[in-house]
This record gives structure tokens, sequence and C-alpha cells, in this order.
């Protein structure tokens, strides 16, 4: 055995779920081709082969055969072959005989039948039929009569997936002979030959056999299969088989016609459903008008109108609903009319219908309708004129004068979701300085969901920040509320401005929305806070909002350095700068080294700092120069390390982890895993519910060392004394 | 300061009106007939659920389908007796009774001609296999992410779905999220101008295995039945570790793990983003901590761990020459400039609830409707992952041939595409 094959099974043995494996398995393609590089992949699969022929365990030759599956070809055959008898390593050994290409894998599986029985004999059945080779036909022909119904039903649904006229031809008189257990599975395999025919073009075959399965006492789902391809290889000539089954008392059939009315191109279709709708039961009339609308190049628009407009309740709402989706202005009044409707669940499918009409022409329509329309029809054209988001803010600002409370409001909904930026004012207007007092509310809210939609957000943030000079404090806030869900550079301004004011109320609220700002230009505006910012409270917020830009913004890394610099000397909190030195651990590079190094010095920092800078080293690899010397300079040294003994665990329960904890060792005292999750990293939980300890016996500079850590602490073994 | 860091806009979202973890999706198709006098569901027209393979996530996904009015959840399988005894308490609970079915094997539970649906939340090693035959057996399928474990079973098992008429929902629940469909919305139709490149964030860009493990003794099968356990996954002796479902098998072994993982969720998006159309057509290996992949139409599928704004997990961005947007699981999304959001109110709902998931994929169980995360959406997004993960194993750039689903010019490549299920077991 060489030691490519030496290497990669070891690797599998201790295989598991491993996260990293892949590069790993890479390698060994890589080492793989390297040692066979003149003579093609042949001496690489000898080796395979070999592991086949050879005493290894049953754990090597299952993965050899994986390994075959892409690498083997005609000369792995035989030995697979002979896997195919044996319980354990049948499936592994049809993994690659299903995938290496030629004739052979085919005549072995096929020669493996007579010498097999049971499950490994519908294994190998299954493997000729994923293969589809037509020379198979006649050997599994032979096993339809077999008395083990399972091995009939594997050589039935293989002969399917062949699909040829001989499979068919061999399938068919089973329809009516084959026993209970075995004639679904024939049913199956006819299906799909006369799927394949179908697709071959082969249309009346096709329909003959869908037919045949169709007569046939087999599972029920079978002639679902068949009255579906039935119908849909007539072509037209299927649609009335269709609307027949509409009617149908049997749901299945029902619903087969539904999937089926989605599937078949052309207009004929559409008429013949609208010519059957007003025929078919209520209930499955709706479901009829769903299909319909599903169809939506060929659509017959007038027959769901008329549905709309004098079915049963399921269909009218059925109907209102599929105008939603295809109608056009023609729907429309029979949707207000149906959208004031005495019946609940109608006015409001109607209402959301016409909300969401895709024809752009109704908008100037509904508009028009407004001044001349009054009560229930009045307050539901201005809802209608916000939700489609028709421009129309002459024709709404009118409408805030109304006596009633509850057409206000709805105005004030429909400008928040129309105004256009130079109409902003009215909203403004409204929210600083509100005609009637209940309307406060809704002015708020119909300004915040206009500004957060302005084209330009600076300039309608200047125009907001404007308004709020002399208006009431509370007011004042609600405006900073606006700005904060806006962004942009003038709201910044704005809200930097309230936070260095003097009132404490807008220095609340801005300092918390700058805290939770969603651009990295907040950080020179929170730096600047937690310098001057009136009040610890309010320095701690700045501080904690700048180290969180620094750890979750998209940020170039000389930018994040700064940041995580400036952060460590202004910061006058220990807990903040450990923060820091957790953004650094999170971005590696050579900077974040320097700045942990020289943390090390802050005396309450000295430890964490001395972790992080073992965790960047580490990531960075602590042999290159920069690192080497900034260790150097931090009276790190690079240690000679050897992990004599690791085991996870609580109490008497505990998991030898050795060979996993050597793999992360290098040449500082410090071991990160893969996972920092020590469950994920040592193969699960070894005692559930219970904290539990990672040991680790050691020598490092020719000392003995213990050391035991927490769950999922960070690994820094301490030098030896 | 750099241009950069204060060149990102703000996002632009409003508060939702519905309250994130309050939120609760009501059935849009119910016949009138089906009402009763209080307004519950009439029992002959609730859709009857069982459920395969519940564990932690598929727990989870349970609670979802047992708030919904219009379920009637009545059994479930599980290899496992301490999942399948919770999961009837459960069930039991919540109705105020013992009707809860329990089998060990799922085959049992899909014989029973009343179950309309399943909900199947085993380890990714079961899914297209369960899904397959539950399909065969005409139910109806909620199926967690990845669906796949390589090319072939994704294609597969949508040609099954197609075949068979089923309904089919993958676990890709952001599918159903207001921001994340807005995002996509955004990209699809042009708002962001032409399409240029969409990313994902993949869960590690490494490949895991489960291996064979060191023989330990069968435990009895009543407790855990390990032949079921392993299922089509080959066959390895009884070792604890590896009933972690979760990670057993993903993706088969030598290819999968965290691009297939996580992309099952953030591929899935960006194929959403680009149409629902093939997949990649060119991978390429890491570099850089990225892998790029291009569409037929040269918009790039590009993987990367680092450079997200920080809007939770599952983040994903697309570039158009107009103009981008950024969304994750926080709700929250940032646009470009304001104006993308047009006046529309986008619902910010954080914490990637799969209520809204559930309630579309019982819609199309009704409607016979394709929900959002529909099998033939799920295949071109799996099988994204799925090359991605090919291209990451061999560490060479691979050519995807969209007509016939094979790498161009690589046998290696082509033989990654499948993977031999153990007996019986067939797709």
């Amino acid at each position: 055995m060489n030691g490519y094959r030496r290497s990669y099974i070891r690797c599998i043995r201790s295989a598991w779920m491993t996260a990293g494996i892949g590069a790993f398995i890479v390698a060994m393609i890589a080492a793989g081709r390297t040692s066979v590089g003149q003579d093609g992949a042949t001496p690489r699969e000898r080796e395979l082969i070999a592991v086949l022929r050879s005493d290894s365990p049953a754990a090597d030759k299952a993965i050899t055969c994986k390994w075959l599956a892409i690498h083997g070809s005609r000369d792995a055959v035989p030995d697979l072959a002979r896997l195919l008898a044996d319980e354990q390593l049948a499936s592994w050994a049809r993994i690659a005989l299903e995938a290496i290409p030629g004739p052979e894998s085919d005549e072995a599986l096929r020669q493996a039948i007579p010498s097999l029985n049971g499950r490994l004999l519908v294994g190998v059945i299954n493997s000729l039929g994923v293969r589809r080779g037509a020379g198979s036909t006649a050997a599994l022909a032979a096993r339809l009569g077999d008395a083990d119904p399972d091995v009939a039903s594997s050589a039935a649904a293989a002969l399917g997936k062949i699909g040829t006229a001989d499979a068919a031809a061999a399938l068919k008189p089973l329809l009516a002979t084959a026993p209970d257990g075995v004639r679904s599975a024939v049913a199956e395999g006819c299906v799909l030959c006369a799927e394949r025919f179908l697709s071959d073009g082969n249309a009346a075959d096709a329909i003959a056999l869908y037919d045949q399965v169709r007569g046939a006492d087999v599972h029920r789902a079978r002639i679902l299969d068949a009255t579906r391809g039935a119908i849909l290889a007539r072509k037209q000539d299927g649609i009335p088989m269709l609307v027949e089954l509409l009617s149908s008392e049997d749901k299945g059939l029902f619903q087969i016609a539904l999937v089926t009315a989605r599937e078949i191109p052309g207009g004929a279709l559409d008429k013949a459903l609208a010519a059957a709708l007003p025929k078919i039961d209520p209930d499955r009339g709706a479901l009829v008008i769903h299909a319909m609308a599903d169809r939506k190049g060929t659509v017959e628009l007038s027959a769901i109108i008329e549905a709309a407009k004098g079915g049963a309740p399921p269909v009218r709402r059925a109907a209102a609903k599929a105008l939603g989706r295809v109608g056009d202005a023609a729907a429309v009044p029979t949707l207000l009319e149906m959208a004031v409707d005495a019946d609940p669940a109608i006015q409001e499918t109607a209402r959301v219908a016409l909300a969401e009409l895709p024809d752009p022409e109704i908008d100037q329509a509904l508009v028009g309708r407004l001044a001349a329309s009054k009560g229930p029809t009045f307050l539901l054209l201005i809802d209608l004129i916000g939700r489609r988001r028709i421009a129309a803010t002459d024709a709404l600002i009118p409408v805030l004068e109304n006596r009633d409370a509850s057409i206000r409001a709805a105005a004030l909904r429909a400008l928040g979701e129309t105004v256009r930026a130079k109409d902003l004012n009215v909203l403004i207007g409204q929210v600083v300085s509100p005609k009637h007092a209940d309307d406060a509310a809704a002015a708020r809210l119909a300004l915040k969901t206009a500004a957060v939609r302005m084209p330009d957000p600076d300039s309608s943030a200047t125009e907001i920040a404007r308004a709020m000079k002399g208006a009431p404090i509370d007011v004042q806030s609600e405006l900073l509320e606006i700005l904060g869900a806006m962004g942009g550079s003038a709201a910044l301004d704005a809200l930097a401005t309230a936070a260095r004011g003097s009132n404490p109320q807008l220095q609340d609220v801005s300092t918390r929305l700058l805290g939770e700002w969603m651009t990295a230009d907040a950080a020179p505006v929170l730096l600047d806070l937690v310098k001057t910012a009136p009040g610890e409270k309010y320095q701690v917020r700045a501080m904690r909002g700048y180290i969180r830009i620094a750890r979750q913004f998209v940020i170039p890394d000389a930018d994040r350095a700064a940041m995580c610099r400036s952060a460590l000397a202004a910061s006058r909190q220990t807990a903040e700068r450990k923060l820091v030195l957790e953004v650094l651990r999170r971005y590696p590079t050579t900077e974040m080294l320097k700045i942990a190094v020289d943390a090390m010095d802050d005396g309450e920092l000295k430890d964490e700092a001395t972790q992080a800078a073992l965790v960047i080293a580490q990531k960075l690899g602590a042999e290159a120069p920069e690192v080497r010397d900034l260790l150097a300079k931090a009276r790190i040294e690079r240690v000679k390390l050897e992990i004599i003994k690791a085991e996870y665990g609580s109490g008497s329960t505990y998991r030898d982890v050795t060979d996993i904890v050597r793999r992360h060792a290098g040449d500082l005292p410090l071991i990160v895993l893969a996972s920092a999750n020590y469950n994920k990293e040592f193969g699960g939980d070894p005692t559930p519910g219970v904290a539990k300890q990672l040991k680790i016996r050691y020598q490092m500079q020719g000392k003995a060392g213990e050391a035991a850590f927490g769950e999922n602490a960070l690994i820094v073994l301490p030098v030896p004394k | 300061m750099s241009k950069k860091m204060t060149g990102l806009h703000r996002r632009s979202f409003l508060k939702t009106t519905l309250a994130t973890g309050a939120a609760v999706a009501v059935p849009a198709i119910i016949p009138a007939s089906a009402l009763g006098r209080n307004g519950a569901v009439a029992p002959s027209d609730r859709i009857i659920v069982g459920g395969i393979g519940i564990g932690n996530r598929g727990t989870y996904d349970l609670g979802c389908f047992l708030e919904q009015t219009d379920v009637q959840f009545a059994a479930v399988a599980d290899v496992k007796e301490a999942r399948r005894t919770a999961v009837k308490k459960m069930v039991d609970e919540r109705y105020n009774s013992q009707g809860c079915a329990m089998y060990r094997d799922f085959r049992e539970l899909l014989d029973r001609s009343d179950i309309d649906a399943v909900l199947i939340a085993t380890g990714p090693n079961w899914h297209a296999t369960a899904a397959t035959y539950a399909a065969r057996a005409g139910k109806d399928i909620y199926c967690e992410k990845p669906c796949t474990k390589n090319i072939a079973q994704s294609l597969s098992l949508a040609e099954t779905i197609r075949r068979t008429g089923r309904i089919f929902q993958a676990g890709t629940q952001r599918r159903n999220l207001p921001h994340f469909a807005f995002a996509c919305e955004l990209a699809r139709t042009g708002r962001l101008g032409k399409l240029q490149k969409v990313f994902a964030h993949p869960a590690g860009m490494q490949a895991m295995m489960s291996g064979w493990l060191p023989a330990q003794p069968d435990p009895d099968p009543n407790l855990v039945d390990w032949d079921m356990y392993l299922g089509p996954a080959a066959w390895r002796p009884f070792n604890a570790k590896l009933l972690d479902g979760f990670n057993f098998e993903k993706g088969g072994g030598l290819v999968g793990g965290g691009v297939l993982e996580w992309g099952s969720h953030c591929v899935d998006l960006c194929q959403w983003a680009v149409g629902d159309c093939p997949p990649p057509v060119e991978y390429n290996p890491p570099q850089d901590g990225r892998m790029v992949a291009t569409y037929e139409n040269g918009v790039q599928l590009i993987l990367r761990e680092t450079e997200w704004i920080p809007l939770g997990s599952c983040p994903v961005r697309f570039e158009g020459e107009t103009g981008w947007v950024e969304a994750g699981d926080s709700g929250k999304m940032v646009l470009s400039s304001p104006e993308l959001l047009a006046g529309r109110t986008v619902e910010e709902i954080g914490g990637y609830p799969a209520t809204f998931h559930v309630r579309d994929f019982l819609d199309c169980v009704k409607s016979r409707s394709q929900p959002k995360g529909n099998a033939h959406a799920a295949a071109m997004a799996h099988i994204a992952c799925h090359s991605a993960n090919i291209a990451l194993h061999l560490n060479r750039k691979v050519t995807l041939d969209l007509t016939k689903y094979e790498f161009v010019g690589d046998d290696e490549a082509n033989r990654l595409r499948s993977e031999a299920l153990r007996e019986p077991w067939r797709l």
C-alpha cells in the first residue's frame, strides 16, 4: 500500500461530518494526479482495485467503491461485481457500477441476477433501470414473473425507465394478470413507457398505453397519472375529457383535471372552461376560476367578469381574486360594486383586486370618480388611490378638510403612499401643526411612509429638519424618528445636531437612532459624541454604536483598523475595549495584530489582548516575518508543543479527542479549532445537558503541562513552569 | 473614511403592520360549504396531513401546519420511537384526542388512502426518495430542504411530480416573505436595470462526509430502526454519531455541504430573481473566498461568505445596471435608491417564519396551482448548488449543458451527477 492510499484511507476512517474534508479530498485528487501523471488514470485505478482485492476492512473497500465511481473504468467492473452478493458492500459497489460508463457494467449487473435474490437482487435490477440499457430488457422481463413481488415490481419499474416498445410489450399483458402486489408497479412502468413514447412523438402508442392503464385494476394514483397523460397526449382532443372530469364524483380525477388544465396550450381550453363554468358546483367552480386565471396568455376574461357578477358567493370571491391578477379596465365597474358588497369577504377580495389590477389605464378613471362619489364609495376610492399609488395630491388635499376623521385619516394614508417631493411640505405641515389634533398619529405615519421613498433623501431631510425649529419637543422627537428611518447625510447631520444639543429628550432619541445607523458614515459623528456628548449615558451609547460599525459593516481594512485604534484610545470602559479586541480577532490583519500587541500594555486588557494577538497570529500564519516580529515584540515565543492527551466531557464520561486537538496544534500556545463549538468539533455532545470540560495534557518546550477549558472556551495553553 | 463606507444607502422599509412572531396566515381558499356554523372547517373539507421524519425542524414545520384550521394532522412516521411519541403527544394535545397514528415505516403511512398530503422533514438523505414514494402514492408534498442529494435526483423528483400531477413545495420558506419576494421582483422585472450579478451566501464552501464509523451494537429497531434510517444511503454499521439526520449524507458524501445546505435557500432566491430560469452553465472553483457561476445570458451568480451588509442570516444581493437591493433574515432590505420602492410598503417580517409558505402550499393543494417553491423551481436551484459543489470538489471549472444536464467534456463531473440508492429503494 503506497502513501497515497494509506493516507486517504486514514482520512476516510476518521471522517465524520468533517468541515474541511473537501479540501483534503481535492488535495488527494491532486496527489493522485501527480503520482499517475504520465500514465493517465490507470495506476490510480489499479491502486483502488488493489484495495478491493486486499483484506482491507469493509470500511476501506466501501469508500474505495465511491472513488471508483469517479475514477473507475471497465477494468474495475469485475472486482466491483464480486461485491454485489456482499450484504455490506453491495450498495457501495453499485454506486460505482451505476456510474462507470460502457457495456461492461450492464453486463456485470445482468450476470449477477441469477445468483442473487431478495433485496440484493432488487438493488441490481434498480441499477439496470437507472442505466436504461435497452440490452437489459430481456433480463428484466424475465423477472416480471418472479415469485418475490419486490423483485417483480422493481423489474417492472426498471422496464418503464428503459421505455422502449419492447419494454412496453413485456409490461402490457401483466396489467391484467400480475399479482396484486405487482400490478401497480407494472402500471408505473407502463406510464413511464407512455411518457417516453409521447416525448418521442409517438402519441398514438402513448394514448393506447395510457388508456390501458386507466382501465386496469391498479392503484388509484396510477389511474390519475394515466388520466393526465391521456388528456395531454390527445392535445385539443383531450379537452372534452378534461371538462367531463371537472364534474367527476372522484375528487382525485377532478384535481388531476385542474392540474392538467394548466398544461394544455391554446385558447380552445379557455373557451371550454368558460362554457362549463356555470354548470359546475360552486365550490368546484371557484377552483376552476383559479385554473382559468393561471392561463394568463389565453384567459377568457369576460367569463370571469360574468362569474363575479352573478355567481354563487364562492365563485364571486374566486372571480374577484382572479380579476385582481388578470383583469383589465373592463372589470372595474363590477369590482367597484363588489367592493361595497354586503358580504365582507366579497368586499375585501374586491378591494384587494382593485388595488392589484395590473392595467394602469384605470388609475385616472378611479380619480375621476372621486368628485362625484360619496359615502362608502368615496372612502373606497381614497383608499384605492393610496393602495394603487396614484399621483392625485390635488384631489386629496381638499379632503384633509373633511369633517369626518376617518375620511381625513384615509386621505393622509393615501398621501403618504403617493405624495411627491414637491408636496412633502403638505404632510410636514400636518405633523407640525395639524388642524385636527386627532389627525396627528395618521399624519406622522403618512410623513414617514412618504419620507423614506423620496428620490432625494438629503433634500427632503433638510426640509424636515428645518421644520423642527420652533416645533414642540414631542413633535421634534417624532421628526427625528422619521429622519432616522430616512438615512442620508442630511438626516445624519440633523441627528448629530440634536445629540449635541441641550434638550435631554432629543439627545436620547438622536443618540439611540445614531447607535442603530445603517451606514458607516455615522462613525465620525459617533466618535465625536463619545468625547462631546453631554452625559456618560450618551457617550457609552455612542461608543457602542461606533464599535458596532467597526464590527459589522463592510469597510476597508485600513479604515476598520483606524476605527479600532480610535475606539481603544477614546474608550473609558474596559468592557468596551474588550469589544474592540473582538473586532480585532474577527478581522485578522497585520495592522490588527499590531493594535492587539499594543493593547497588551494596558494592564486591564493584557490577557484578552494576548489571546487576540495569538488568534490573529494563528490565522495569519505565525511564520510570516512581520507576524514573527510582532510576536517577538510582544514576547510571545513560538513553542515546541506536543499534545499528549485531550479529552472532552464531564463526570465519568469523557471522549478522547486527542487526534482532533493535535490536528489543530501548531507552534503557538494557542489552539484554534475549525469550529468554535466544541460539540460540533468533537463529534457531538458527550453528556447532553451537563457542563463539559476540555482537558489537555501536553508538553511545551519539553515541560509537562495540563489545562482544562470550559465549554467552547478559547484554548490558550499556559507555559508550564 | 472611504467612499465605500459612505456610499451605502439607508434601508428603505416601513414597519410592518404584522408583528413578527404574531403573523398568522389565513386560508385563501375554503369552500363556503366547508365552513361550519362557528367558522371552523368541516372535517370533510380538511386537508389530511401525515408527517415523515419529524425532528427539530420538522417540529417547527408541524407547528405551522397545526395552526391552520383546515388541516387535520393524522399520522406520523419516524424511525425513532422517541420522535414518534413526541409528535403524537404534540398533535393529540392540539386536537385533544388520541387520533395521531404512529408508524416506523413511512410506506405504511403512504398506504393510507385518507391522507392527502405529507410533511417530509427527515434528514436530507431521505428527502428525494421519500418525496418520490409519496408522489407515487398520490400524496401532495411539503418537503424540507435540501430536497435532493445530486443532479439526477433533482431532475427525477421534478419529473415525478410533473408526471403524477402532485403539488410539491420545497421548504424554501423565504419565497413567501415579503421583503425577499420584493427584492426578487425588482431583479426579475428589470427595475434594477439589466441584471448583472446575483449574490448568495453559502454556509461554508466545504464538502461534508458522513463516513463509516466503528460499529456499535445495533439498537432495538423499535427504538431506532437503523435500516430505515440509512434508507437510500449505502450500508454502514450502526454508530450513534451518525444519527444526526441533519447532516447525514447531505449531498451524498463526497459532494455536498455548505453550498447545498444554505444554497438551497440563498441560491434558490437568486434563481427566483432570475425568473427560475435554468441554472448557471459555467461554475468556477472558489477564488479569494468567492465562487462565480455564470448563467447562459451572462448574469453572474456569486457565492461569497463575507462583504454582506448586516441584515441577518441568509443574505442575498441583486445588482443591475441601474440599481441594487440586498435583503436578509432580519426582514429588512437595503435599496440603492428609495425610488425602487415606487411608493410600495413592504412588510418587514424577520425570523424567516414558514407559516406563509405552509399556507401557500395548502392553498395550492386545493387549487392545484403551483406554489412558490414548486418542484421545477426547486430542481433548478438545487442543480445550481450541486453543480457548484462539483466544481468545488473537483477544484476546476465545469460547464453544464442545459439540454442534457451533463457537464461538457468532463467525465468525472458527470459521474458525480448521481449516486446509486441502496436496495430496495428506487426513484
